[in-house]
């Protein structure tokens, strides 16, 4: 079967022109010029104060060495590897479970639960992270404040062994129904014949699931976690809006925030960019090497 | 190995109105239950921001966090008169952005997910694989190199700052080239030819409207990032006038250490800020699809 | 077909347009006072443009606009990359005290000496020094300041029969005391998020954290003077007496509200604050200096407090110089800069425009005659350029050692600061002494 039709015209071209002309612009470009940022520096003389006392030279790897040696680092990057653990499977079993349920059809609140898990898809990362904050802190939470009526002394969610969690179930609570949805529909579009069968031989909700759906919906479970698995490294927004509310979240808690840290706090675009291509190259191998082990080829052409 | 596209049928129909039958079948209490659970977990902090955003300023930090009050007017009102109306400014700015971003993004993403889906030409892999990579670009790694770059052409702190680099979605060219690959049939592509259409002609008339849905995701997808960015427009714009919303309740929130950080107008707009996202998911649901697994080969 | 390249045309035809509109204005810069000029103002302080529409009134010829800012960090942020790209930049900023030798050293700040003329005399030393960095040029005009005073609840004060703590012992006994009486309720919280406010009790004690000895600079954050500020602060959290919760939080302001934060070490500028954040508790406030470590020498610190700097980038420096002169030496202006954008003005006039105590105090007719005392005890203190690189290894290093509650580890805190600030000096190219 031939999926594609007419060669050797200029259209192609003519219709990929104004994205790839967006694309050099606003994304290449920017990349290019990260990766020669972060092979320059800044060299003051003196005391630095009269203009002209600062000069950009070559440093060759020395930002690279600067980042990867920061004590800070290796830290952060296991926090967001625990993170990511804790992320992905909540968040895709439950969305996985929840579109099975809503698949099944035996319960009259579907629609509205699909809205309602869904819903949280639309609040912007900042402002999730600000609500649960306010759900957090000890004196302003509701759940705090109900919990200790029927005498249960909740934990602080922001004190050094639960933090990781707290920042966890904002990624959960806002990513959930956006994949339930996606894994829904793949479900949805399963021909009813494919499991008739099976519940004629007696087979129950759970075992077609197990056995029929699951399976069929692989692709879509595996673009969900590759999908889930790439915002788990850029994690950035929640940690960062929850941070002046705590003690226990660093400037440098997660890489990306290092980045934020060493460009805009000090100033020092050059280590930004060096960490920046850090993070770029290990957000590539960590998703071609999650494809090549589950063995997929859906993130890569048809023919 | 066999190409097997996973049977969707995304025309006109959406999701809601699956062409599956629906059985009459028993209604399962543990379903039922687990599904108002994960209801209650996800709409529990929409809740407290609706209470929330009904408090005075004093109330929000002094009365049970549960208990509605009668203020949301009030709030709102100062909201509004918050330096001449600036709250409904930047609300019109993030309409603007996401509406006029998402709605060029998504053209730009349907013309090369249908040239990518639909044309065998030289390169084809290399801009395939291009894509791929830029979906894996964290913004904020690109937010410094990118105003370094519109700085030098004079163009930070204007709306085309904001607009032009969300125009780009390597996401949204992936997603369109599954769709075109699914719901455009090579066969109409032919017949278009027969009649004489050109490319641009059969692409506009026959092609735009057999994606509508899938467009109508891209458009979605795409309208809710621009709503949601941050880094972007807080590193391009310096002049508040120009901020979305997003930027402009951070920095209510913000305020330095002199100023008092305005909580209840920050969780009055915050709420405020979510009902047009709402509002339009509603609106285009039965449009919207999402089927990732679609255009996946097996083997 | 034909749509095609036209779409992608105009998309490159509006980035040249855009482009070359913004890049026509350069033209001259020499001041012809008739020309037509608009300037544009980074600013944070609150209605500041109703302070400018006076200036923009009187001036037809040079008109300024105000872009708030969020915040003194994103706006020098800001400032910095603008800077960086060669455009973008205001043509005037305000600035915080402490960020000012790091935006001269980025060359972000014209001098404008020539201009200034003899405005030295009507400021006070400290504030001076600041915009000046003890060189001949000058890099802004002080705009407020923030000395530090002592907040507490009258109320609570009176019940226990306690006064206000005149020296840092006092201060202890009294937070415990506070604590005794009712667990929940703290004298104050040692916070972890506010550097300015650490380095304003370190500067009450004698400490200043940067020197300059010939062209070298020397960091003294780990000295025997801070130390003994932290390890104060240290002994306190470690005894439970008083929190280990950052300030500016929705749990600060509960707490404020609630009556469980019944003290707070802040400065000029906090009844504004308190007003919002606590405004149920209108009346019960008073103020008084802070507590001393000699109370035969009294002192203060700043916290906050900011100039107003002509950038490198404004095509009119001449006519943004004049107007950030007139902002913080012209009464009227000092006049509107305390009556409605709420600072405590810089300049030695200011007494004149603030007779009436702030609304939230007007139990406290004296609330100035407190703030002006404080001002003239205000002891000097000298920023670096890397004040950021030591700012945020406060955040991190403080909040480990507040999490802890053990007094060693502030100390341990300190070095840390010291030794990352030394290592960014030294990294970056300066010359450090020592």
């Amino acid at each position: 079967m031939s999926t594609t039709v007419r060669r050797r015209t200029g259209a192609p071209y003519l219709f990929l022109a104004p994205a790839l002309v967006l694309f050099g612009l606003f994304l290449a470009a920017p990349i290019v010029y990260a990766g020669y940022l972060s092979l320059r520096r800044v060299r003051v003389s003196g005391l630095g104060l009269g203009s002209g006392s600062r000069t950009e030279i070559w440093a060759g790897l020395e930002n690279y060495t600067r980042s990867l040696t920061d004590p800070e680092f290796l830290p952060s990057v296991l926090r967001v590897g625990a993170y990511g653990l804790i992320v992905v499977p909540c968040m895709l079993g439950l969305a996985l479970i929840l579109a099975l349920l809503l698949d099944a059809g035996r319960t009259r609140v579907g629609t509205f639960a699909r809205t309602a898990i869904f819903l949280p898809y639309a609040v912007p990362a900042v402002i999730a992270s600000l609500l649960w904050g306010f759900l957090y802190l000890p004196r302003v939470s509701p759940i705090v404040d109900v919990l200790d009526r029927v005498g249960i002394t909740a934990p602080d969610a922001l004190s050094s062994s639960w933090v990781l969690y707290a920042v966890a179930n904002i990624a959960i609570w806002g990513g959930t129904g956006f994949n339930m949805i996606v894994l829904y529909t793949a479900l949805r579009a399963i021909p009813t014949e494919l499991f008739e069968a099976a519940r004629i031989d007696g087979a129950g909700d759970i075992q077609i699931a197990l056995r029929v759906k699951i399976p069929i919906i692989a692709p879509s479970l595996v673009m969900t976690t590759l999908f889930s698995l790439i915002a788990t490294l850029q994690v950035f927004a929640e940690p960062m809006t929850l941070r002046p509310l705590s003690n226990t979240i660093s400037t440098t808690w997660t890489p990306l925030m290092k980045v934020y840290r060493d460009a805009f706090v000090r100033n020092d675009i050059y280590a930004a960019a060096a960490t920046s291509v850090i993070i770029a190259l290990a957000t590539f191998v960590i998703s071609y090497g999650f494809l090549k082990l589950v063995g997929s080829r859906a993130f890569s052409q048809e023919n | 190995m066999a190409v097997t596209t996973v049977p969707v049928v995304p025309t006109t129909t959406g999701a809601t109105t699956a062409p599956r039958v629906q059985r009459h079948r028993r209604t399962s209490p543990t379903a039922t239950i687990l599904l108002l659970l994960g209801a209650a977990y996800c709409l529990m902090p929409v809740l407290w921001v609706l209470i929330a955003s009904t408090k005075s300023a004093s109330e929000l930090f002094t009365t049970f966090t549960f208990t509605p009050s009668t203020h949301l007017f009030d709030n709102i009102a100062f909201l509004t008169s918050y330096r001449d109306g600036l709250y409904w400014r930047w609300m019109a700015n993030s309409a603007l952005f996401a509406g006029v971003g998402a709605a060029a993004s998504t053209l730009v993403s349907a013309m090369a997910g249908f040239a990518l889906a639909k044309y065998d030409f030289r390169g084809k892999s290399l801009v395939f694989n291009l894509v791929l990579a830029g979906v894996l670009v964290p913004a904020v790694i690109l937010a410094v190199p990118q105003y370094l770059l519109l700085a030098k052409a004079g163009m930070t702190n204007t709306y085309w700052s904001v607009l032009l680099p969300s125009m780009i979605s390597p996401y949204g060219i992936y997603l369109c080239r599954i769709f075109a690959a699914a719901t455009v049939p090579n066969e109409v592509l032919e017949a278009a030819r027969m009649d004489g259409a050109g490319d641009w002609r059969s692409f506009v008339r026959v092609v735009l409207p057999m994606m509508r849905s899938g467009l109508v995701t891209v458009f979605l997808f795409q309208f809710v990032a621009i709503w949601n960015n941050y880094m972007l427009p807080f590193i391009m714009l310096g002049d508040d006038k120009l901020f979305p919303v997003t930027v402009g309740l951070s920095g209510l929130l913000n305020q330095g250490a002199t100023q008092p950080a305005m909580y209840t107008s920050v969780v009055t707009g915050a709420l405020l800020s979510v009902v047009p996202l709402v509002a339009l998911f509603l609106g285009l649901q039965r449009y919207w699809r999402v089927d990732l697994g679609a255009g996946a080969v097996k083997a | 077909m034909k749509k095609i390249p036209l779409l992608a045309g105009a998309l490159v035809a509006a980035l040249l347009m855009t482009s070359a509109c913004s890049s026509g204005d350069d033209s001259d810069s020499t001041a012809d006072p008739n020309e037509k000029v608009a300037l544009t103002y980074w600013s944070w302080a609150p209605n500041m443009d109703k302070v400018v529409a006076a200036w923009n009134a009187a001036h037809p010829n040079i008109q300024v606009t105000v872009n708030k800012q969020d915040g003194g960090d994103p706006a020098v942020a800001k400032l910095l990359t603008a800077i960086k790209a060669g455009s973008g930049a205001p043509d005037i900023m305000q600035a915080e005290y402490q960020k000012i030798p790091t935006l001269v050293s980025a060359d972000a700040l014209a001098d404008i000496a020539k201009e200034a003329g003899d405005l030295k005399a009507k400021f006070p030393e400290g504030a001076w020094a600041a915009v000046t960095l003890g060189s001949e040029a000058v890099y802004g005009v002080p705009q407020d300041s923030g000395p530090m005073m002592f907040y507490y609840r009258s109320d609570v004060f009176d019940k226990l029969k306690i006064k206000a703590p005149a020296t840092w012992d006092e201060y202890a006994d009294a937070a415990r005391t506070i604590h005794k009486a009712d667990a929940k309720q703290y004298l104050g919280t040692f916070s972890s998020n506010d550097p300015g406010w650490f380095a304003g009790l370190s500067q009450q004690a004698g400490a200043s954290w940067w020197g300059v000895n010939g062209d070298s600079w020397s960091v003294a954050i780990d000295d025997a003077t801070t130390q003994k500020v932290a390890g104060y602060w240290g002994g306190l959290v470690q005894e439970g007496v008083i929190d280990n919760k950052p300030m500016y939080t929705p749990e600060w302001n509960a707490a404020l509200n609630d009556g469980t934060q019944v003290g707070w070490l802040s400065a000029v500028w906090g009844p504004g604050v308190l007003e919002g954040n606590a405004a149920s508790t209108k009346g019960k406030w008073k103020v008084a200096q802070l507590p001393q470590w000699d109370a035969a020498a009294p002192a203060t610190g700043n916290w906050g407090g900011s100039a107003t700097s002509v950038t490198s980038q404004s095509k009119h420096k001449a006519q943004a110089a004049e107007f950030v002169k007139w902002l913080n030496s012209d009464p009227a202006a000092i006049k509107l800069l305390a009556g409605t954008a709420n600072v405590y003005p810089a300049s030695v006039d200011s007494a004149a425009a603030l007779t009436e105590p702030p609304a939230f105090f007007s139990n406290q007719p004296d609330f100035y005659a407190v703030a002006a005392e404080a001002s003239k005890i205000t002891k000097p203190f000298t920023y670096g350029p890397n004040v950021n690189v030591a700012y945020s290894s406060y955040n991190d290093a403080f909040g480990k050692a507040a999490e802890s509650k053990k007094a060693a580890e502030f100390a341990g805190a300190l070095a840390t600061m010291q030794q990352a600030t030394l290592d960014d000096l030294k990294n970056t190219g300066f010359k450090v002494a020592g």
